[in-house]
């Protein structure tokens, strides 16, 4: 190839590369917005004269998604992710075998959320709680924008 | 100037290049009956097109009236439920002949050379149907179809290194919701389609430029004449081909027709969850397996299925004529299949 030509080539070749590069990054980045760390917000969830030791109450998050109130002691509850670590699906609370099943994969995980059996990779997910008074709060994600 | 002349200046394509380009030679075997099935999943391709023409006039995607719009598609509109019901099936039927177009490959050995580009075109046609069967199963938003997103989207999450973004590019947002849906629609109607489209050309061109690979049976009677020509013979046998496969589809449609399952509630799975009878062996899988094995096994099985025609040399090289491409082929039908049907048994 001549000099001439090499350099026709790339000034015709390198604008059309480098275009490619930047539209290919442009529409990944409009495709793939980054999501903004969400606030958390501190919520009242029950009172305990509301809820006995041992029993447990189905909840819901600013997002939507269920979660388990479980009060454990006088001054103690415990706030429990009902979704499985390992595939996302919705784990059951199995009162008869006292655990939790997942009906996905079969994961099993025993009350404190750890993993007793099947895939699930780690815990289940909790939320944090405080007790203020007789208050139970917890802190939850707020809504992306 | 004549109507045809003007016609053919307008127009002007060359005839004889026509009978030329339609008239292929097509090897012996393509004769049987058996041998002529390699079309089914492009008639069934085209059944898709059509009948998801139709569709998606009335199909609505977003998260409130994706299972609405459905719903009226199967019980309101005149044939709806026979259109939605020949989309399934076309779709079932399409991924069934996919696998056994490519077992047949695979067993026949006319992967190799110099056919192994035109191998890895087919191993990604297979994986797009896989996708559109997914993607297509996600926007009924039923529980099932829901679940079966989720997970699917999950899995995508979990792959090493890019799966936080990939999840993230699928779902449109930290969950599965409308921007999901929006997404798994586009995929389904536009990019999909156009990506098949292009795809199957490719894949077509090459059997045409390599030519069909011939293959004799130890019955077979010596002849002179090894081929035959494309048009008019095998096409009428293609012809036939297309009737038997059209009313086989409309009797399952008729037979099976769709129903509607229960609405998409993100917050309950169904207790007794199955994917689509496609994915149960990847979801038996995902029981046996922790997570990283269950997620990394299915893309070492789809790296050796697109190097497969090079792993097959590489045997061929160090153990030849022992037949182990066969036997790792045998070995592993039967561990899918089994996977396969112990889903089915199993809880």
């Amino acid at each position: 190839m001549k000099r001439k030509e090499f350099f026709s080539s790339l000034f015709a070749f390198v604008p059309l590369v480098l275009g490619f590069l930047g539209i290919s990054k442009i529409s990944v980045d409009f495709l793939n917005p980054e999501t903004g760390n969400a606030k958390i917000r501190k919520i009242f969830a029950i009172s305990l004269e509301d809820i006995n030791i041992g029993e447990s109450r189905n909840m819901t998050d600013l997002k939507g998604k269920e979660f388990l109130l479980i009060r454990t002691g006088e001054k103690k509850v415990k706030a429990l992710s009902t979704t499985c670590t390992h595939l996302g699906c919705t784990v059951y609370w199995q009162q008869d075998k006292n655990r939790f099943y997942c009906p996905c994969h079969q994961g099993v995980f025993n009350p404190d959320g750890e993993v007793v059996s099947g895939p699930p990779p780690k815990k289940l997910n909790s939320y944090d709680t405080e007790i203020i008074g007789n208050n139970v709060y917890i802190y939850l994600k707020d809504k992306e924008a | 100037m004549g109507l045809a002349k003007w016609f053919k200046t307008s127009f002007p394509v060359d005839n004889e290049a026509l009978v030329e380009m339609s008239s292929e030679p097509i090897p012996n075997h393509l004769k049987k009956w058996w041998w002529a099935l390699g079309g089914t999943p492009l008639y069934m391709f085209i059944v898709q097109v059509i009948t998801g023409l139709l569709l998606v006039f009335y199909y609505e995607p977003n998260v409130e009236e994706a299972y609405n719009s459905i719903s009226r598609i199967t019980n309101e509109l005149p044939y709806g439920w026979l259109i939605r019901s020949i989309h399934k099936w076309s779709a079932n039927i399409m991924i069934a002949s996919v696998i056994l177009h490519m077992m047949r490959v695979f067993f026949t050995q006319t992967y190799r050379k110099p056919r192994e580009l035109n191998w890895m075109f087919g191993v990604t046609l297979f994986l797009l149907t896989l996708i559109f069967g997914f993607s297509g199963y996600s926007l009924i938003y039923e529980q099932m179809s829901y679940w079966a997103m989720k997970v699917g989207t999950e899995i995508a999450g979990a792959t090493p290194f890019i799966g936080d973004w990939m999840a993230s590019f699928i779902k449109g947002g930290e969950d599965i919701g409308q921007h999901t849906l929006t997404r798994m629609h586009i995929f389904h109607v536009m990019i999909l389609p156009l990506a098949m489209v292009a795809l199957i050309g490719l894949h077509v061109y090459l059997i045409r430029a390599l030519g069909v690979s011939d293959l004799r049976f130890k019955d077979e009677e010596r002849v002179e004449k090894k081929t035959f020509p494309f048009w008019p013979d095998h096409a009428t046998t293609e012809l036939v081909m297309v009737a038997l496969i059209m009313f086989v589809l409309i009797a399952l449609a008729l037979l099976f027709p769709v129903h509607m399952g229960e609405r998409a509630n993100p917050n309950v799975t169904p207790i007794h969850i199955k994917p689509e009878w496609y994915f149960y062996p990847v979801f038996r899988w995902l029981k046996l397996t922790n997570l990283f094995w269950g997620v990394l096994g299915p893309m070492i099985f789809i790296g050796i299925l697109y190097l497969w025609p090079f792993i097959d040399r590489f045997f061929e090289k160090i153990a030849p004529k022992k037949d182990l491409a066969f036997w790792i082929g045998v070995i592993g039908s039967l561990i899918l299949t089994g996977f396969f049907f112990w889903e089915i048994v199993g809880h």
